[in-house]
């Protein structure tokens, strides 16, 4: 399988803490990748980093672009530049921009793009996926609900056309069935060619749907494996409730 | 020793200068002379500024105002009746204010007293602002005083401005109250009380916590202020002998806010070399203003040249030397004595309920924080908070110690409501706090940091500290706390670190130094707000052990939120589940491991 | 007050009100985005009336001509600012820039004097401009009074249509809320920034000019007080909004040249009302007429 992102030792440091420690990872095309662990763990952290909104230091970290098979260093990299290579982020608390109507949400993030019909087709696209959104989209982003606010941020990150989406905690803050949602709704999007990278506290049900994942503890990776393996290892509970 | 040595050292500086400065009148030309005065009331007025800027950290633009205050009052006090009539031309003087006279010395102290309570005037209202509006504020009200200057003829005189004020501005007059000033602020930055208003400006929140009515001491701080800015400007008054509404433009701020920008934000010291190279330069600059021959060749001089090089060296400094000469460091003899840094020494030594939290909610706008918590802890309890991130356990925080008040519910603390207390309030009731993203005052050393927290207990008022050698009460009572707060981190094991600034800790030890910070206000109860984020296994190990002494040797109880499992179940008597602000689960250690609703909860559904 | 002298105030309120509505426009676009008071804003207004006057009366171009010069150079001017004093110091804290940004008006109203002197000059007015026009009722109208006001709101009109109707000012809207996420989204804020400050330093110029007809001098120092008043305007109207920054620039013309007019003995204290406006919004409604609440975080 050709290798999307490669990421070796990486490390993150915010003053004095030391957030991320020598976290090696990769993407192969087509995945969905989890990386799950405990509440400051750093998973968000390694996120970050990749999309370049951190400074980090690493080994290596590059990204192998499906459009032309180009290798690219991306490790000092400003984020905005990220978004042209194909790679997108729904961040962590969604970040949706509040005095925006969700039409102008998607337009931004539809922003590196200049094909007018294709942005119209996409913005279809994401209504398709998230009806919701179609019902509110003259609505200012602060007058949705939480959920609805998680899915407009899906939807945005969509609309760069990614190769690599990357989800920091899409189900956070959501009512159970609606997580449910947000799962299938990944599954989707992964089957349409999409390469994912989720970050998730939710860790059954993102175990499920991963082909392989990564369990962070205290800033390190401590296990990893596919999707089935994790999801029947008793480390992975004992991770989270402290055996 | 070496403060008695220091002591002797400052007094001979001292007495050599005031030997050079009752000879300069034979040494120095008349230009000299007044460079030297300017310098020595440039410096007042910087101290001032910087007092409510750099030290207090309230970014103020409305020096020149009261400055002009200042010199208004002392000519006004000054000038005799025969000099008002004959100057007040285009309308007739007040006929009270023509008689009234005082000596130089008397109008000086007037003149900032007067400054002071417009300050106060101006500090009630529009110290409730923050940062920039305070600045637009303040610059504000500077443009008012001037334009009610111009517009009061009959007070002032109008446009016209007051002339031949007698020169009264010697240089023992200027530089004997720079003395003053300088003795009295350094004193009072020394005490105790010095450490809050550094604590206000580095971190007001946490400030608050500390028992201190920020408020108040911001309030102080200005007005302390603005009694400088009128002193200096009567010491203006009464050097220049001329002065009028536009003399006190904002430019007039500019220059005193440059000085103290060049010599470092927070610095007395600072504040002093700022005042010797800006005066001097200015003056110095004037030559470029100024035609010059030099041989045959005849250079005209350019106007507004002086003040272009000068504005093209702020923006220098800051940006290539933002934290000007002396950052905020101060000057000390100790720098002459190469020695061992000197380690203080510390050895280490030495039921009912305290909360009842009933169906608090919390609500913003239409978001529901929390929705009906109750709980109760007795005495000697830990009791854990826990939940996924977003559940709502740091609002449950900011509820309990008075950041937010609460939607609808009550809360009790030893047996008192304190629902709608502010959090200095709260902090005197007893309860203390630390924050998950840790709020140090980051500026300060490791002991400054808890003495602030053992302000509350002080007795003595903040004016005494003024005079420290008057009122000893202030020297007495820092010592004890000083004592106090150096046994703390003794028992803490950061007595090593004392004299260390905040931030440059290892973050561990910057987690404990805010626990004994908050031990510091002796709380009956504390809350700790994520205490092992970002520690490794071995530092999360140390702080379980660390926790439980905390709960023994300080008789607390204390309520926890925590990530790291481990540190909870391991340390707590009894969890508390949040989850999207719902009180889901509660019970022992063990009891919460086997709760299928909190499995699901940190696992996700289907877990359990 | 008869109708006549009331519409000569209303017009002259008008016509100032919207001049310190649109130098208002660009200390609340800078201030929405970097959180940053723009000291320098008001010495841009007075570049664009210096460049005004060497163009057209100095080098003799046509007012065309002169005026696009201006605008052009003064933008070039206010982006120099930016780039110099206020880029280098994006990750400082904010004080740094405001210092700085004290900094450079001070030079650049002091380089002024240096290149211009500091004599006021006249401005010659266009003669077409000033040909009073009678309309029924006996009330004459200056067209310069008419022009202004609608100059302002037409290009006040151009730079919402701007912001709410096209990519840039989608993404300047957005970095006003929250400048990370909208660099995830592949918007070069940098770019953006420059835009912002480019704008308003065109705006300031076409106030600039304007002011220099109206007052038919330039002086170095000119840009003071208007600038003080525009940010008190913008800060009045909600600073961040657009519309905030003409209303309160309008409010606070209209406030002026009124209690002068009903209120002759308070001429003296003209200055001073602006001042009062500010205070009293402050404490009364510290977020402005249309602006957004900021929370706290702790």
């Amino acid at each position: 399988m050709e290798s999307m992102l490669k990421v070796e030792k990486l490390n993150v440091n915010y003053g004095a803490i030391h957030a991320v420690r020598d976290v090696s990872l990769s993407i192969n095309k087509g995945e969905i990748v989890t990386l799950i662990g405990a509440n400051g763990a750093g998973k968000s952290s390694v996120i970050r980093a990749i999309m370049g909104l951190v400074k980090a230091k690493a080994d290596e970290m590059t990204y192998t672009s499906p459009r032309d098979n180009n290798t690219v260093n991306i490790l000092g990299r400003p984020a905005e530049e990220h978004v042209k290579l194909g790679i997108a982020l729904s961040p962590e608390g969604r970040r949706i921009l509040p005095q925006l109507t969700v039409e102008e949400n998607l337009a931004l993030g539809a922003y590196t793009r200049n094909d007018a019909q294709g942005i119209a087709e996409d913005v279809e696209y994401v209504y398709s996926l998230f009806p919701r959104l179609k019902e509110r989209h003259r609505q200012k982003g602060s007058t949705l609900s939480g959920g609805e606010q998680q899915m407009l941020a899906v939807g945005r990150a969509l609309m760069s056309r990614p190769d690599l989406l990357m989800l920091d905690e899409p189900s956070l803050g959501l009512a159970p069935i609606l997580v449910d949602e947000v799962f299938g709704i990944i599954r989707e999007i992964n089957s349409q060619g999409r390469t994912i990278l989720l970050v998730e506290q939710n860790a059954f049900a993102a175990l499920k749907v991963a082909h392989k994942a990564y369990v962070l503890e205290v800033g390190a990776v401590g296990l990893s494996g596919t999707g089935a393996e994790l999801l029947n290892n008793p480390k992975v509970r004992a991770a989270y409730l402290g055996g | 020793m070496h403060r008695v040595r220091n002591l002797i050292l400052t007094i001979i500086a001292v007495v050599l200068f005031a030997f050079f400065l009752d000879k300069a009148p034979d040494i120095l030309n008349g230009y000299w002379q007044r460079i030297l005065n300017l310098i020595a009331i440039n410096a007042i007025l910087a101290l001032s500024l910087n007092l409510i800027y750099g030290i207090t950290g309230m970014f103020s633009l409305g020096h020149a105002g009261f400055m002009a205050i200042g010199a208004y009052v002392s000519a006004l006090l000054v000038l005799t009746p025969a000099q008002k009539n004959a100057m007040w031309i285009l309308e007739d003087i007040y006929p009270w204010l023509l008689n009234v006279n005082a000596p130089f010395v008397v109008s000086l102290v007037i003149a900032g007293v007067i400054a002071a309570f417009f300050g106060l005037l101006v500090a009630l209202p529009v110290l409730r602002l923050g940062g920039d509006y305070l600045g637009i504020a303040t610059l504000g009200f500077a443009e008012i005083i001037r334009i009610l200057i111009t517009n009061t003829a009959r007070l002032t005189n109008g446009s016209l401005g007051l002339k031949g004020i007698p020169a009264h501005t010697t240089l023992f007059m200027s530089w004997g109250c720079l003395g003053v000033v300088l003795l009295c602020m350094v004193c009072m930055l020394r005490s105790n009380f010095g450490g809050v208003l550094r604590a206000v400006r580095d971190d007001e929140v946490a400030a608050r916590m500390m028992g201190i009515n920020t408020f108040k001491v911001k309030v102080i701080a200005f007005t302390l202020g603005c009694f400088g800015g009128g002193l200096g400007g009567a010491l203006m008054g009464n050097l220049i002998t001329t002065i009028d509404p536009r003399m006190f433009m904002i430019t007039q701020t500019y220059n005193i806010l440059m000085i103290i920008v060049v010599g470092g934000l927070g610095s007395v010291t600072g504040s002093l070399i700022g005042s010797v190279l800006v005066t001097t330069m200015l003056e110095w600059l004037r030559i470029v203003e100024n035609p010059i021959t030099i041989g045959s060749i005849n250079i005209p001089g350019i106007p507004g040249m002086r003040m272009v090089i000068f504005s093209l060296l702020l923006i220098i400094v800051i940006i290539f030397r933002r934290e000007g000469i002396m950052g905020m460091r101060e000057f000390s003899w100790d720098i002459f004595f190469p020695q061992a840094k000197a380690k203080p020494k510390a050895e280490p030594h030495e039921s009912d309920t305290v909360l009842e939290v009933r169906d608090v909610m919390l609500k913003f706008g239409g978001l529901t924080a929390i929705d009906t918590l109750s709980f109760d802890i007795k005495h000697g309890q830990i009791m854990g908070l826990i939940g996924p991130n977003g559940a709502g356990k740091t609002s449950a925080f900011n509820v309990i110690s008075g950041f937010y008040k609460p939607t609808s519910g009550s809360i009790k603390f030893l047996g008192r409501s304190i629902g709608g207390l502010s959090p200095d309030e709260v902090c005197k009731a007893g309860m203390s706090r630390t924050f998950q993203n840790i709020r140090l005052f980051g500026h300060e050393t490791v002991l400054q940091n808890v003495m602030t927290g053992a302000r509350i207990r002080q007795g003595y008022h903040w004016w005494m500290s003024l005079l420290p050698f008057v009122f000893t009460d202030v020297l007495r009572e820092d010592a004890a706390v000083r004592a106090q707060a150096l046994d703390l981190l003794g028992q803490l094991g950061l007595a090593e670190f004392a004299e260390e600034q905040a931030s440059s800790l290892p973050y561990g030890a910057q987690r404990r130094l805010e626990i004994a910070r908050a031990l510091a206000t002796r709380p009956k109860f504390l809350l700790l707000d994520e205490p092992a984020a970002g520690m490794n296994p071995q530092e999360s190990e140390e702080l379980l052990q660390f926790i439980r002494r905390l709960r023994d040797e300080f008789d607390l109880t204390i309520l926890l939120i925590e990530h790291d499992m481990k540190v909870v179940m391991n340390v707590c008597d009894y969890i508390h589940v949040l989850d999207q602000g719902v009180h889901i689960a509660q019970g022992t250690p063990d009891e919460i491991k086997a709760n299928p609703r909190v499995i699901e909860a940190y696992l996700g559904k289907g877990a359990a | 007050m008869n109708l006549n002298i009331f519409i000569q105030h209303f017009i002259n309120a008008l016509s100032l009100g919207s001049l310190y509505g649109l130098v208002a426009v660009g200390y609340t676009m800078v201030y929405g985005i970097l959180r940053l008071i723009n000291f320098a804003h008001g010495d841009i207004f007075m570049l664009g009336a210096y460049f005004v006057y060497f163009a057209t009366i100095v080098y003799k171009l046509p007012w065309a001509v002169g005026v696009v010069t201006a605008i052009i150079l003064t933008t070039i001017c206010g982006l120099l600012v930016d780039r110099i004093a206020y880029k280098p110091l994006r990750e400082a804290p904010r004080i740094s820039a405001l210092i700085s940004a004290i900094g450079v008006s001070f030079f650049i109203e002091n380089f002024a004097v240096v290149v211009f002197t500091g004599m006021p000059r006249p401005v010659v007015q266009p003669p077409i401009l000033m040909k009073p026009i009678e309309l029924s009722g006996g009330v004459r109208l200056i067209p310069l009074g008419i022009l202004v006001p609608v100059v302002s709101f037409v290009l006040v009109g151009a730079l919402l249509w701007l912001l709410y109707r096209t990519k840039p000012g989608l993404a300047m809207r957005a970095i006003s809320f929250d400048i990370e996420a909208t660099r995830m989204m592949g918007v070069s804020v940098n770019k953006i920034i420059a835009l912002a400050f480019g704008l308003g330093s065109a705006l300031a110029a076409v106030a600039g000019i304007m002011w220099a007809l109206r007052y038919p001098r330039v002086e170095p120092f000119m840009g003071m007080t208007p600038g003080i008043k525009a940010f008190i305007a913008a800060v009045f109207g909600g600073i961040g909004s657009v519309p905030g920054a003409m209303i309160g620039g309008l409010i606070l013309g209209f406030v002026e040249i009124m209690s002068v007019a009903f209120f002759p003995t308070l001429s003296g204290y003209k200055d001073a009302f602006a001042f009062l406006l500010l205070i009293m919004i402050l404490l009364f409604r510290p977020t402005g007429l249309l602006g957004e609440k900021l929370e706290d975080k702790i």
